[in-house]
């Protein structure tokens, strides 16, 4: 109950920041918001359901990149929505996930380390890939994506403007937010947490771990995949940069340091990980590198549930989520 | 027929350096369980310590000499401060080096530059048989690697610290309860690991673009013939080693670099999915 | 001497040795006896260090040692036979000696001819797999591989475990004998009666972490009623 009413207040924090700070950072925060939403499919996958994916990005990329084929039009000249960029953007990551899913964790599944080795090595092929798909653009990648059309009651609206963008994209994170932290409450979220601790028993119990797995797997592909389809509208621009390696990584040092076994902390680790980039690389410019990959690693060390899970869960009461 | 050779020789040569590196990833990763994502910082931190002996115009062999001596001391560091303290917590061994590498790189971006450096071969002339010809240091890096590699077999399967080392793998507490110092054997065994990928990038110096990245070109190829091979036996790495950076190279010449790397890790991925104790079987697969 | 004080110890939140005390004489070969998750194996893991104690004494010989890590309280002169033997499979029976030899001090070391004289089957087997051996054979070469290095205790857990009686017998008798040559202190954990009776000279009865009673081995030959309440034999 606490919880929920921080993350509320996180939100309505988040929802008045654009009357302190200016364009500019409206629209960064704008871009640190969908960063937070594939936080938040990792801290499912990864703290929830005990799948350390060292390629979400994957997922994110390939939402992008079909939100950017259908927006353009390349699929079909009249066929632009983006309701149903954002529909087959989501169907389409959930799909890859649910067939790679199935390929890893069926019967003798893959696990722990050597899952973080594959997906890492399929998000550096599906980069290349992506790189030499020359269709899609090859290296360049994919220009002038447009943004968010919202049609509604007859009304057409395009979003070029920073405020309103901000404020459809929170609201987004937001559904997607407080429904992610209402299913974990559910029983399915217990089985989650069953199959994270002690996966033998729940299949002797008569649960299918593939099909869970399978399931919060997809789950979390297809917020991973809504995240790059609104990037890419945001940017108006996808490249093989967006389902790699690089961005992959990036997505578990945020939410390793904000805590992946909670939702908000994960999501609050992508926010401030990049606003913090964004200040602490014009002062300490290359160091900023450095600095993060030294707190990453003090963080993994000291604070193995999180630089702000830590904090989050003193003022919660909670102190271990079994 | 004669074309052919130098192909083989290339893909071989690449495959010693590769097992080179992948020999020092598994025993980490077969003693203790540890992943280390920084190795192939480590073997950079090899490359630049070639690069910068060479800047100051000390002879090649100081260069080799200094190599592992300093990356087995940062190893020895990197024990101390960062993987004894959570062995235990094996996948957060990945993240914990993950954050090292990107610390290590960044390093070196900082201290030579994020450009590429060069290193100037340190015996030129090739060898010349009828129509065929190739580099006498190829040829130089090839045994030597052949020589290390015995050697780390040899330590590992002939001597006492190598007995003593695979009763640790087998039975970490039993081992201990015989009075075998396990911390300790941990400890060596990372310094040995790493001081070989240093070890391994100042060989490889002279032959590739030393640059902040090159570590991962080699960290994953390495560590996915760990896992095709089989983490088990040490000669799991032989045979992986050999079927991914034989696919690679030879594919990168008769198709395209781009095709052969897809290839080589579609190729790797389905082995390991397929048979995950690897190749040549292991006890440690999951 | 091993003097175990107020010794706690378990898994987790969970106690299993609540307050144990006890004292173990050199040159004498106690057994331990009582059934199942009674904490017999987690008394000898918490002296080996194997699992931490959570607060209590282990003395051996005047030291502490309830801090110290495994190897070095191997190492203090206390040798170990796990539960379930934990030879090493793949190494050949040499090895194995080879292996209780390396972490030890040289100097109180026992020669292998020592070894080889107590149990000559390691010497004709010397080069074979140590996994090819049956399981009796196998508990022989763990025993063995707990004595090259010339403990003053010796911690048995479950010796005769799935063995086939003759050789049980045959190790009792062994045991008994080679701790009467060298005045080596035994404590054994044990289940099977015949074991104790050839071996032990004192039994101890063990309930829910503790120590319920105490007795001379030759009450217990004499009357099993005591075999009864503790073992439901």
């Amino acid at each position: 109950m606490r919880n929920s009413l921080i993350g509320l207040l996180v939100f309505i924090a988040l929802a008045v920041t654009p009357l302190f700070v200016g364009q500019y950072w409206t629209g960064q925060l704008t871009t640190y918001l969908v960063y937070g939403l594939l936080a938040i499919s990792l801290s499912l996958v990864w703290g929830y359901g005990g799948i350390l994916c060292f390629g979400q990005a994957m997922f994110f990329g390939i939402g992008g990149y079909i939100m950017a084929v259908f927006t353009k039009g390349m699929i079909y000249p009249d066929l632009t929505s983006s309701y149903l960029g954002l529909l087959a953007a989501m169907a389409g990551a959930a799909m890859f996930a649910l067939a790679l899913g199935y390929f890893l964790f069926a019967g003798r599944g893959i696990s722990g380390a050597y899952l973080a080795i594959i997906t890492l090595a399929i998000a550096l092929v599906l980069e290349r890939l992506m790189n030499n798909w020359y269709a899609l653009g090859g290296y360049n990648g994919l220009l002038n994506v447009p943004p968010l059309k919202l049609i509604a009651f007859g009304y057409s609206y395009e979003l070029w403007d920073r405020l309103p963008t901000f404020y459809i994209i929170l609201g987004i994170v937001a559904v997607v937010y407080f429904g992610v932290s209402f299913l974990v409450k559910t029983p399915y979220g217990l089985l989650l947490t069953a199959i994270r601790t002690h996966p033998d028993r729940l299949s002797s119990l008569g649960y299918s771990v593939l099909n869970l797995r399978l399931s919060v797997f997809s789950l979390s592909a297809a917020i991973a995949g809504l995240a790059g389809a609104l990037f890419a509208t945001l940017d108006g621009f996808v490249s093989p940069t967006l389902i790699g390696f690089t961005l992959s990584t990036e997505a578990l040092i945020w939410v390793a340091i904000g805590g992946k076994e909670m939702l908000l902390a994960a999501f609050l680790g992508a926010i401030f990980t990049r606003t913090a980039e964004s200040w602490l690389s014009e002062i300490f410019g290359d160091y900023w590198i450095l600095i993060l990959g030294v707190v990453f690693m003090i963080s993994v060390v000291l604070l193995p549930r999180g630089l702000l899970a830590t904090p989050i869960e003193m003022l919660t009461g909670k102190r271990k989520r079994k | 027929m004669s074309e052919l050779i130098p192909i083989f020789l290339d893909a071989s040569s690449y495959i010693l350096i590769l097992v080179l590196v992948a020999l020092g990833l598994m025993i980490v990763f077969g003693m203790m369980g540890v992943i280390n994502m920084a190795h192939g910082e480590l073997f950079m931190i090899g490359a630049y310590v070639m690069v910068l002996t060479q800047d100051m115009g000390l002879p090649f062999l100081v260069g080799i000499v200094l190599a592992p001596l300093v990356v087995a001391f940062f190893g020895l560091l990197i024990e101390t401060a960062l993987i004894r303290h959570i062995y235990h917590r094996p996948l957060d061994t990945i993240l914990a080096t993950w954050g090292l590498s990107i610390a290590l790189k960044q390093l070196v971006v900082l201290l030579f530059g994020p450009e590429s450096h060069s290193v100037p071969l340190p015996v030129d002339g090739s060898l010349d048989v009828g129509t065929f010809s190739y580099p006498v240091y190829r040829l130089i890096l090839m045994l030597t690697s052949i020589l290390l590699i015995g050697g780390t077999f040899w330590l590992f399967l002939r001597t006492k610290f190598g007995l003593m080392a695979r009763a640790v793998i087998a039975r970490p507490a039993t081992a201990a309860a015989l009075g075998i110092d396990t911390r300790r054997m941990y400890r060596w065994s990372f310094v040995i690991g790493t001081a070989l990928a240093g070890l391994a990038g100042a060989l490889v110096a002279p032959i590739i673009s030393v640059d902040p990245q090159m570590g991962l070109g080699y960290l994953v190829p390495g560590f996915l013939s760990i896992l095709v091979g089989g983490a088990g036996p040490l000669a799991g790495v032989l045979a992986g080693g050999a079927v991914i950076g034989g696919v690679n190279n030879l594919l990168a010449v008769w198709i395209s670099p781009v095709a052969a790397l897809i290839t080589v890790y579609v190729i790797a991925i389905l082995i390991i999915r397929l048979k995950p104790e690897g190749l040549l079987g292991g006890r440690r697969a999951k | 001497m091993l003097e175990l004080r107020n010794l706690s110890s378990g898994y987790g939140d969970a106690l299993v040795l609540r307050d144990f005390s006890c004292r173990f004489e050199n040159g004498r070969v106690t057994a331990l006896m009582g059934r199942n998750g009674m904490g017999k194996t987690t008394l000898l893991k918490t002296i080996m260090g194997l699992i931490k104690a959570k607060s209590g004494s282990v003395r051996f010989d005047g030291q502490a040692l309830e801090t110290w890590p495994t190897h070095l309280i191997a190492r203090a002169g206390i040798g170990y036979v796990p539960q379930g033997r934990e030879i090493f499979e793949d190494f050949s029976v040499t090895e194995n000696l080879q292996l209780g030899l390396l972490g030890q001090d040289p100097v109180g070391a026992l020669p292998f001819s020592q070894i080889y004289d107590w149990f000559p089957l390691l010497k004709e087997r010397a080069d074979q797999r140590a996994g090819t051996f049956s399981g009796g054979q196998q508990q022989i070469l763990a025993i063995a591989r707990a004595l090259v290095g010339g403990p003053k205790m010796l911690l048995l857990d479950e010796p005769t475990e799935g063995i086939q009686p003759s050789i049980v017998h045959d190790i009792g008798l062994q045991l008994a004998k080679i701790a009467k040559e060298t005045g080596l202190g035994i404590l054994i954990v044990e289940q099977n009666v015949e074991m104790v009776r050839t071996l032990a000279d004192q039994v101890l009865f063990m309930e829910n972490g503790e120590i319920r009673e105490s007795c001379d081995i030759e009450a217990v030959k004499q009357d099993d009623t005591l075999l009864h309440r503790y073992l439901s034999v």
